[in-house]
């Protein structure tokens, strides 16, 4: 019990070395971040504008209400894009940086560097998710007087779980396909969103996509973050969202390892690890 | 006493997709894409004993990094069997990781935006290498290689010289047991290679580390490696001591000879490979050495005289003309 408790801890330490890796990485582009979170304000405000286009041509619309639950899909499709990159980057921006042969050398197992990867890129993606989401709140004076904001941020951080699951299955594509790869993995992240109801009920997708909704963990982020926010639901009423992430993040996690470990063979039995030579 | 590297039919295969030039046979190749076999390694076996450090040379695309790759567990072989201090490099176990090193001289550990000390901090982590052991050790690799004023900086503000020292600092924090160095001092200047050279061959009298070294370099491996394993086209050619290498390949020798009268035809002593004013080169039958060299003295007016083996990098020319000609 003791040497599993010692393993235990070493495996931590590692991912923890890995956690503290990405934040050298990340302090060190801070402000071209900064520059590229002004363009993901500027994206955002662009979706969140189509409320108020809707109502000054016509439309009969709550712009209040609607502006907000397009505001909540804009900031999960861009947690969304923080997460599937920095998993995406375990591959590709190594191999890039010519450090993933000893990456894979390193005595840590593949569970506890993704596990890193994936803590890192949650803290970091929720911490600019909640920016975001201030930002454009404030930009378009919206009014959300019940909203339960830690409601909404608790539902979010369960279904990383799951999006970490279904990013480590994709994160193996640049594995798979050195010059493709990567490309591949957002189109994995568009199709998670557009079967989700990401700016838009689940309702109105045909009846096939509502189908495959029903296992996208984004459906059930989106749902949740929006009763939280928009009508002010405790956590106690969401279980209805929280059991199907939880379920999904049982299964994907374990899924996604199965699938990365598939690509390290794949990779190492034909040489796709080296970037070149 | 067990092996510390043992090799035993080692094979790797690759197939290769190939195809003609022009559109028509890319064309083609969208449905009937075309591959080759290459075998990149072809069963070869040898054996390194804990602490020798042993030359592995080969010409480009001879199977070298191939091999060391297998052995640090970053490519599965295709066939054959290897066990580094027991372990079998595939299974990855961590044990067998944290007792191996693999610097490769055209890659890197260290990430270029970071000082090299946040690096050599994840290494620690890593590794599990207790704060004790670990900053006496980094403290120490820092000095001998004196790197103390480059690894603050971030490592793609260092020049390549710089860049490999701090990269075998990193590569050696954990204290690995067996070194696989691939073309460590490639591209590096001479005071750099001599450098690094030096450097581990103290690594390996202080740590009795074993050694698998490539180099196109000969300087690197006349002095760090008694023996050498020489491979071409995936398979052994050579495996034996240095010296031996020149014996069994090298059938000549040369003789500098400077004569009172520098025009005396020298045709009948050997082959004159050239003349540098009265200063006479010749390559003659290395058994015919001490006779004809006897001859010469005693025939005639010889003011200088020297007899040297062929250079080691003639001799591995040779060796892989052979393996060409056969």
């Amino acid at each position: 019990m003791k040497a599993l408790g010692t393993t235990l801890r070493a495996e931590l330490v590692g991912a923890g070395g890995v956690v503290e890796r990405n934040f050298y990485l990340t302090k060190r582009y801070i402000w071209w971040d900064l520059a590229w979170f002004f363009w993901t304000v500027a994206n955002t405000l662009t979706i969140v504008f189509i409320a108020q286009g809707i109502e000054a041509t016509g439309g009969d619309i709550d712009v209040n209400t609607v502006a907000t639950s397009l505001l909540i899909g804009a900031v999960v499709w861009a947690y969304l894009g923080v997460l599937f990159e920095f998993l995406m980057e375990t591959v590709a921006w190594e191999r890039w940086e010519g450090t993933i042969e000893y990456t894979f050398m390193a005595p840590l197992s593949r569970a506890m560097h993704l596990a890193g990867q994936g803590v890192f890129a949650i803290s970091y993606g929720l911490l600019r998710a909640v920016f975001l989401f201030t930002a454009c709140f404030l930009f378009f004076d919206l009014s959300t007087p019940d909203a339960n904001f830690l409601a909404a941020f608790i539902v979010l951080a369960i279904a990383s779980i799951s999006f970490i699951g279904i990013g480590v299955m994709t994160s193996v594509l640049p594995l798979i396909s050195p010059e493709k790869g990567t490309q591949l993995g957002f189109v994995a992240q568009g199709t998670l969103l557009v079967v989700s109801g990401v700016y838009y009920p689940v309702e109105v997708l045909p009846t096939w996509m509502q189908w495959i909704a029903k296992f996208s963990p984004a459906t059930y982020a989106l749902e949740g973050a929006r009763e939280a926010i928009l009508d002010g639901a405790p956590l106690s009423a969401m279980w209805d969202e929280i059991w199907p992430l939880l379920i999904i993040g049982a299964v994907s996690i374990p899924l996604g390892l199965w699938v990365f470990s598939r690509g390290e063979l794949y990779a190492k039995k034909h040489g796709k690890l080296k970037r070149s030579g | 006493m067990e092996h510390a590297v043992h090799i035993s039919g080692l094979e790797k295969i690759f197939m290769v997709p190939e195809r003609e030039a022009g559109l028509v046979a890319a064309t083609k190749s969208l449905v009937r894409r075309q591959s080759r076999e290459v075998r990149a390694v072809d069963g070869i076996s040898f054996d390194i004993a804990p602490g020798e450090v042993v030359g592995f040379l080969g010409p480009n695309g001879a199977g070298k990094t191939t091999t060391l790759k297998m052995l640090s567990g970053l490519l599965y072989p295709t066939g054959g069997e290897a066990r580094i201090l027991g372990h079998a490099p595939s299974k990855r176990e961590k044990a067998f990781l944290r007792r191996i090193t693999l610097v490769m001289g055209n890659r890197n550990q260290l990430q270029w935006d970071l000082p090299a000390l946040d690096s050599y901090e994840l290494n620690r982590a890593i590794y599990r290498i207790p704060r004790a052991d670990f900053t006496p050790m980094r403290d120490d690799l820092i000095e001998l290689l004196d790197v103390g004023d480059l690894v603050r900086k971030p490592v793609r503000q260092l020049s390549l010289g710089e860049r490999m020292k701090v990269e075998i600092v990193g590569a050696l924090l954990h204290r690995p047991q067996v070194l696989f160095l691939d073309e460590p001092t490639i591209g590096l200047d001479v005071t750099m290679q001599k450098r690094i050279r030096s450097f581990v061959a103290t690594y390996n009298e202080r740590h009795g580390a074993t050694v698998l070294l490539t180099s196109h370099y000969m300087a690197d491996v006349q002095a760090l490696c008694k023996r050498v394993v020489v491979i071409h086209h995936g398979r052994i050619l050579f495996d034996g001591p240095l010296t031996g290498l020149a014996d069994q390949f090298a059938a000549y020798k040369t003789i500098g000879v400077a004569l009172a009268d520098g025009h005396v035809d020298l045709d009948r002593y050997g082959e004159v490979l050239h003349r540098d004013g009265d200063w006479v080169t010749l390559r003659v039958p290395k058994a015919e050495t001490s006779q004809l060299t006897a001859r010469l003295l005693s025939e005639q007016s010889v003011l200088d005289l020297r007899i040297e083996d062929t250079p080691i990098e003639d001799v591995i020319e040779l060796v892989f003309a052979q393996a060409r000609s056969e």
